[in-house]
This record gives structure tokens, sequence and C-alpha cells, in this order.
């Protein structure tokens, strides 16, 4: 009988933990929100081009009462090949409910389906949706005239790269760019997680798709490879113009490898740029073990959402 | 110590182990499939 006990308790434990350790997270409560519609309104799947995907969701404040509006754009992470911008939802409620205008964008993923789909065609994507954004924001009543770009993984890189590469003829003037775990370069040699070191026709492959160029083993250790890839790697875009930046990456990360971010982070020292950079000891690409600095990261943020974007 | 005390004392060691255990397993799938360290950071 308390042979039977103690194994129902050690389960029951075991399970209840399980699920406490996946759901409970005190700390981040404060970067959500319980969404009403008292809080603002959402418009979903408006369209910015010919492609399926070419979509965008604007969640407006219910304050219309301001001149013009700060925009938050954040992009969905997935790796380049999967992910949509409801998965994003829960940030843009709370974006929104500090009285930004913010918009989710869908951008052409890698697929079968899309087998020409790259970084560099989906940071174009982003570029194009941008007047359609500021169209449909003034369109609603909340003309935007200052912005900031953020998102995580594949869509910290898009994000990067539009701050970096695109702000300049951006139709609205970007203030800051805030992102987690987005890779900024891709030098082969930081991307031995995938074996790249032993493989030279794999790190080829890799690159290729990434860029949408034909990339060969030859050019990669020939001085050609910068210029082959220039237009995905977001810190060869960093000059002393660059916007202010928040950026944070897992020491563990396999997927962004973590040697790729010293690259973002020596073109911003080496540049002036303003930038908070938060690294997470304990984590991978997930930043799953550091809750204490995710806070801390979410807490510049604000600050820098407050002093680049107002309120 | 009764005979029920160190029941009850085994059934308390028995919850604390499935508890770091539940935690632990949470964290080793995680780390597996996005990479980190096995301890330090949030607790466990």
């Amino acid at each position: 009988m308390w042979g039977f006990i103690y194994v129902s308790v050690f389960l029951i434990v075991f399970v209840i933990s399980i699920i406490v350790k996946i759901s409970y997270h005190p700390g981040l409560k404060d970067y959500s929100v319980k969404w009403d519609s008292s809080m603002g309104t959402i418009y979903t799947d408006i369209p910015y081009g010919e492609n399926n995907a070419n979509r965008f969701d604007i969640y407006v404040p219910a304050d219309n009462t301001k001149k013009t509006y700060g925009l938050v754009v954040y992009l969905h992470a997935g790796g380049f090949t999967t992910g949509d911008k409801s998965d994003d939802a829960e940030m843009l409620k709370w974006l929104c409910s500090k009285g930004y205008v913010a918009a989710g964008i869908n951008y052409t993923l890698r697929d079968e389906k899309h087998p020409q789909a790259s970084v560099y065609s989906q940071s174009m994507e982003i570029k194009q949706s941008m007047p359609y954004i500021a169209e449909k924001s003034k369109e609603l009543g909340y003309p935007v005239d200052k912005m900031a770009i953020s998102g995580g993984s594949a869509g910290g890189t898009l994000a990067l790269l539009y701050a970096y590469r695109d702000a300049d003829t951006s139709p609205i003037p970007v203030k800051m760019v805030f992102e987690l775990a987005g890779p900024a370069s891709f030098h082969h040699e930081d991307w031995k997680n995938y074996g790249l070191d032993q493989n030279e026709e794999a790190a080829a492959n890799l690159f290729s798709i990434m860029s949408g160029n034909n990339i060969t083993v030859d050019m990669i250790e020939s001085d050609d490879y910068d210029n082959e890839i220039r237009d995905i790697s977001a810190c060869m875009w960093i000059n002393n113009n660059s916007v202010p930046s928040v950026i944070a990456y897992g020491v563990y990360d396999k997927i962004c490898p973590f040697d790729s971010s010293r690259h973002l982070i020596n073109a911003l020292k080496e540049n002036n740029v303003p930038y908070d950079y938060f690294e997470f000891p304990h984590s991978g690409h997930g930043l799953q073990n550091d809750d204490k600095i995710y806070i801390q990261y979410m807490e510049k943020v604000c600050e820098y959402l407050d002093r680049y974007l107002g309120r | 110590m009764t005979l029920m005390q160190k029941r009850i004392l085994i059934l308390l060691v028995i919850i604390i182990i499935a508890a770091i255990l539940g935690r632990l397993t949470v964290r080793i799938f995680m780390n597996l499939l996005l990479g980190g360290s096995l301890f330090g950071g949030n607790f466990l």
C-alpha cells in the first residue's frame, strides 16, 4: 500500500513540476497583457504584395487622440522556413497596450513551394511592406512618424537588416532596433556547429540558400565571399549613423552560433553606435535558462522605447 | 521516530526528488533542442 502511494506521489509531483517549469515565469508577466477590446483594435492579413505570404497584422491602441504615433514592428522567428506573425501576438498586444502602433509581418518562407526564397528575398519583402504599413496606419487614424523594428531569431536577423541596411530609405524614420538571437553575420568559421568546418560543400550550399547567391566552395575562402553575403549580413552595414540597438545572445546557442554575435558587437563598438548587449550565460537559442537577464533585457527595451519613440 | 513519521519523511523526500527531476527533465530536453547549461541561471 505505501509502495503504491510513494510511486503515485512521485509521478504526480513529477508531472506537476514539468508543467510548472514550462508555464510559470513570474517575472515575465509584466511584459504581456490580458488583451481585451478596450485596449485597442487588431486588423489582420492586410496585403502588401503579390505573394500569399505578403500580409501584415496591425494593432492600434484605443487612444486615438495623438497627432502621431510610434510604430513597433516585430518580425517572427522560425529559421526562415517556418513561423507566422500570429506567433508574436502576445508581444504585439503588449506593445500596443503601451500606446504604440504594433505590426507583425509575414514574409515568404523558404519551403518546397518557394525554393527560391532566401534571407535576402525575405528582407526585401520586409522593406516592401513598410510603405503599406505607414499608409494603413494613417488610414486608420494613427499616423506614424517614427519606428522601432524588432524580432527573434530569423526575425531578429531581418530586423537588424532593415535597421542597418534599409533605414536610410525607410518611409518611416527608424529610431532603434531590439532583437534576440538573430544571426547578424555569416562568416563561415563561426558556423562550425553545422559541421561546416568539415564539409565545405555543405557550407557553400547553406550560404547560397541564405543569400540567394550561387556561392561556390572556392568563393568561401576568397575575398568575394564577403561581397556575396553582404546583403544578408547586418553587421556589415553598421556605420556611425546606425540606430541604437538592444541585442541579446545565448552563450550555448547552437542555432545562431554564439561566435557570430561578436562581429555585431565589434561593429557597434567600432562605430560608436549606442547599444546594450545582454549575454545569457546559461542559455541556448531560446534564451531559456536566464529569466533574470531576460527581464533586464526587457527593462532596457522599455527604456529605449521611451527614449527613442516616446510615450 | 514512529513508523508513520518515517513514512511521511520518505514521502517528503520523494516529493522533493520528483519536483527536482521534473524541472531537470524540462531543462535537459530544452537544452538538447536549443543548447544550454544544466545548472545555473533559473533554478534548475
